[in-house]
């Protein structure tokens, strides 16, 4: 049985606005699953509807095997959420939240008492469990979120950006914890704007842009499907020829650019050093090379003929449009 | 002279969107409008009945009395909502933006003063519409009218100026906000609400030289009586005395915080 | 207590105590919703007390008089904080937190509205001793039981409405309607004098309005006599009230999903 089964997931707000457009997807036991996609694509609000916060106003979504709409109680007992932003009391203590979240689950004070301690070192917090959240850094706080979503160890982790705007420490610490709890068996659903975040955890990914999943695969998978790794070589001036020659034997030359030598390989880097070495057998010299690969972006862009990142990504995929389809959700 | 246009168009721009602020947030129309109003729809209601008491002054109603209260209440109110925009836009940093702009630093806080002159004659306006509606005469006519609307225009400066000295010298919206219940203090120890010869000791000998009950008698003169030089004086001094007050604690604060930065 | 609720305690515990942080832990929080209540106290009598000398109050003392209107002011204020306190909450996304927990709807209210009838206790303890060193009669154990029961009850009740607001319009912007809902539901009574004293709309007003009978059951220990006939009418009320407001708070939080 699939952890989350979507079929045709629509949600349109006052005025008309569609931020999800039939988004149908699965995500098997145990898999991480990435929604990947810019500002106002609509992943916040899929997430919504996934937790049970937001009703859906067309298709189903089974989570846990349990109906999101008709059977929510079941489904929140099944699931922890991290939101976007990590919403915390800044009165409470670290040891206090974990605490209230474990009373929400039900679960008996003593165990209640014990599953913060381990939780709270488990994401390193123990240091600063006793000090109230309002004293947290950014990281800190991501981490305690994530700490509080799992203490009745749910069988769906729902992850709504869990690193945006964290530094690359804090945000290393976190794909460390989303590696080892989906080791130890617990589904992760996540959704990113970062085609690092998706490319380093997922196993799957799904690209959604204006309310609609627009590619869906493995990172192999997608890269795939918009191009091969190509290597750009460069040399010495009139062996360019000679060099185009000797290279297309271990790949397709493609026509130079900027005086660059450029093959595309099938076998990635692992075809790099046969490349060199053929070169060096010819007696041609390489000031330099540099493999390309394509990215996820790669993968929008062919997607959507846009960029994922960059200036304006959310206004770029997103449109106006979207981003007021995705208030209401977050409002 | 093109200094002062600017400067003059600075405070009127600065002025309306000061206006503006307070209509499109309900946490600062309503205390201008909503609490006085209902305070003075119950205390009429509930207290009228004093009229019937021997000393209470010779009235047409107990609204005539009230009305005068319930403006400067607002005015009060009004002053206060200014300060705390004031010091949300110091928090926010909004006020940084206008001091590297090319104007002189107090045309911004005569700017804000500007909009609590206009929300204090539009308070006026609106308590005297109410209290023709509910049958309210006023005795010294369309003239005596339009003193009140510029007693508490002034007033409402002149209060904007203490809160906004408040905001500068503090920076912190939560402090003007916690000087709400100062206002209350101030006004039952004045006869905003009932003549001191009626009120409880040691209140009613406060209230007599509270210059708050100055200008009070200023505002309510024109509805339940005559207008008199002493009256108008007196009212005028102490709106006067409060300005002074508040501008110069303003300008005060005002250098310090661009000495401190 | 509710079956459902006392399964529910521990759930509805930690909620009461997450709530009372915020007066527990905020150097000063609670001055405000006691200052306010505690001037117009002291300003009320002080500016009306001649109001007495028409007769018909019951006493020649009008802060005896008077306290029951302040106590239940500053219950009122404080229930209604709890709105104002559920909107900050919506805006952060902290109360996402809750609703996606497997916490029971009316457990979540539940911890809202304890908190809220504690923390009122705040300013009337305050009010209760400012007012007995002024010269409030005492109204006996009885009566004061009553005068706390009234209290804790329309606080109790204003927070079902300040958090209904809340859940309706999702903003702390809406905090001045939850605050003058409860302005208007308290001072429309026979606040300020006895139903003879009413003047036009205002003697209508306070004869329908229910939150009269709760204030003529605080009042009427402060004034030297309890009955049963006096104390029934404000214990439906509040019932009535808290039934027909917690139903709305309700409904908004399960809307939040639509």
């Amino acid at each position: 049985m699939a952890a989350i089964e979507v079929r045709g997931l629509e949600r349109a707000f006052q005025g008309g606005v569609k931020a999800v457009r039939g988004v149908a997807l699965e995500v098997a036991e145990g898999e991480i699953y990435a929604f990947l996609g810019p500002n106002g694509a609509g992943k916040t609000t899929t997430v919504r509807m996934l937790t049970t916060l937001l009703r859906p106003t067309g298709g189903s979504a089974r989570v846990a095997g349990h109906d999101i709409v008709r059977e929510a109680p079941a489904v929140r007992r099944a699931i922890g959420v991290a939101l976007q932003e990590a919403a915390l009391d800044p009165l409470m203590t670290g040891r206090e939240l974990i605490h209230l979240q474990a009373t929400l689950h039900r679960l008996p004070r003593a165990e209640a008492r014990a599953r913060a301690d381990e939780l709270l070192a488990r994401v390193g917090l123990e240091y600063a469990a006793d000090r109230r959240v309002g004293t947290y850094s950014g990281g800190m706080r991501r981490r305690l979120d994530l700490a509080s979503a799992l203490v009745h160890e749910p069988r769906v982790l729902f992850l709504d950006e869990p690193t945006t705007g964290l530094d690359p420490v804090s945000r290393k610490t976190i794909w460390d914890e989303v590696r080892a709890l989906n080791r130890a068996g617990t589904t992760v659903f996540l959704t990113t704007q970062y085609l690092e975040e998706a490319d380093q955890l997922a196993d799957r990914v799904g690209i959604i842009a204006q309310g609609r999943i627009v590619a869906e695969g493995t990172p192999r998978e997608l890269k795939a499907q918009v191009g091969k790794p190509h290597l750009e070589i460069a040399i010495a001036d009139g062996e360019v020829e000679r060099a185009r020659e000797v290279v297309g034997r271990l790949g397709r030359a493609l026509p130079p650019k900027d005086g660059l030598v450029l093959v595309e390989l099938d076998g990635g880097a692992a075809q790099v050093a046969p490349v060199v070495r053929a070169l060096d057998e010819a007696g041609i010299a390489v000031e330099s090379l540099q493999l390309v690969e394509p990215t996820l972006d790669d993968v929008f862009v062919a997607k959507t003929g846009r960029h994922l990142e960059g200036d304006g990504a959310g206004e770029a995929a997103g449109g106006a449009g979207e981003e007021r389809a995705e208030q209401p959700a977050e409002a | 002279m093109a200094g002062l246009v600017a400067n003059a168009r600075v405070v009127a721009s600065l002025g309306a969107r000061s206006v503006r602020q307070t209509f499109r947030r309900p946490q600062l129309a309503a205390p201008i409008v909503v609490f006085p109003s209902l305070l003075l729809a119950v205390q009429t209601g509930g207290a009228g009945g004093a009229v019937n008491l021997p000393q209470f002054p010779e009235v047409n109603g107990f609204l005539d009395f009230m009305l005068a209260g319930a403006m400067i209440q607002s005015c009060l109110l009004a002053g206060n909502s200014g300060g705390i925009a004031l010091a949300v836009d110091l928090e926010m940093g909004f006020t940084d933006r206008l001091f590297v702009a090319p104007v002189s630093r107090y045309a911004i806080v005569l700017g804000r003063l500007a909009g609590t002159a206009a929300l204090g004659a539009i308070s006026a306006i609106y308590y005297v519409v109410v209290g023709l509606i509910f049958g309210v005469t006023y005795e010294e006519g369309v003239g005596g009218v339009a003193l009140m609307v510029l007693w508490v225009t002034l007033a409402a400066v002149a209060f904007g100026s203490i809160a906004a000295a408040i905001a500068l010298r503090t920076g912190r919206a939560s402090v003007v906000q916690g000087m709400f219940p100062m206002i209350f203090v101030i006004l039952f120890l004045s006869t905003a609400f009932f003549p001191a010869e009626l009120m409880q000791e040691p209140a009613a000998t406060v209230a007599q030289y509270n210059p708050l009950s100055f200008v009070v008698a200023g505002v309510r003169d024109p509805v339940v009586s005559v207008v008199t030089g002493a009256g108008a004086l007196k009212a005028f001094a102490s709106i006067a005395g409060f300005a002074a007050l508040g501008l110069g604690l303003s300008a005060l604060a005002m250098r310090r915080r661009l000495r401190l930065g | 207590m509710n079956p459902a609720l006392a399964i529910h305690w521990p759930m509805v515990a930690v909620l009461v105590r997450r709530a009372m942080n915020e007066i527990l832990r905020v150097p000063g929080a609670a001055i405000p919703g006691v200052l306010a209540p505690t001037i117009f106290f002291l300003g009320l009598t002080a500016v009306f007390g001649e109001l007495t000398e028409l007769g018909g109050f019951g006493t020649d003392d009008y802060q005896s008089f008077i306290i029951g209107v302040s106590l239940l002011q500053g219950s009122g204020f404080t229930g209604a904080a709890t709105g104002v306190n559920l909107a900050r909450d919506i805006e952060a996304g902290w109360f996402d937190r809750l609703l996606a927990s497997p916490a029971p709807r009316p457990v979540i209210l539940a911890g809202m509205v304890i908190s809220a009838a504690l923390r009122a206790l705040i300013p009337a303890a305050v009010l209760l001793t400012v007012g007995f060193a002024i010269g409030v009669s005492w109204p006996g154990p009885f009566g004061l039981a009553l005068a706390i029961v009234g209290v804790m009850g329309l606080a109790t009740a204003a927070a079902c409405w300040g958090c209904a607001l809340a859940l309706r319009f999702r903003t702390q912007s809406a905090a001045p309607l939850m605050q003058a809902g409860m302005f208007v539901l308290v001072l429309c009574t026979t606040s300020y004098a006895p139903r003879e004293h009413l003047q036009g709309w205002l003697h209508t007003v306070a004869t329908i309005n229910p939150v009269t009978q709760v204030l003529e059951m605080v009042r009427q220990g402060f004034l030297g006599t309890v009955t049963w006939h006096e104390t029934w009418p404000g214990l439906l009320t509040i019932a009535a009230l808290v039934a027909v407001l917690a139903a709305f708070a309700l409904r908004g939080m399960r809307r939040m999903a639509d």
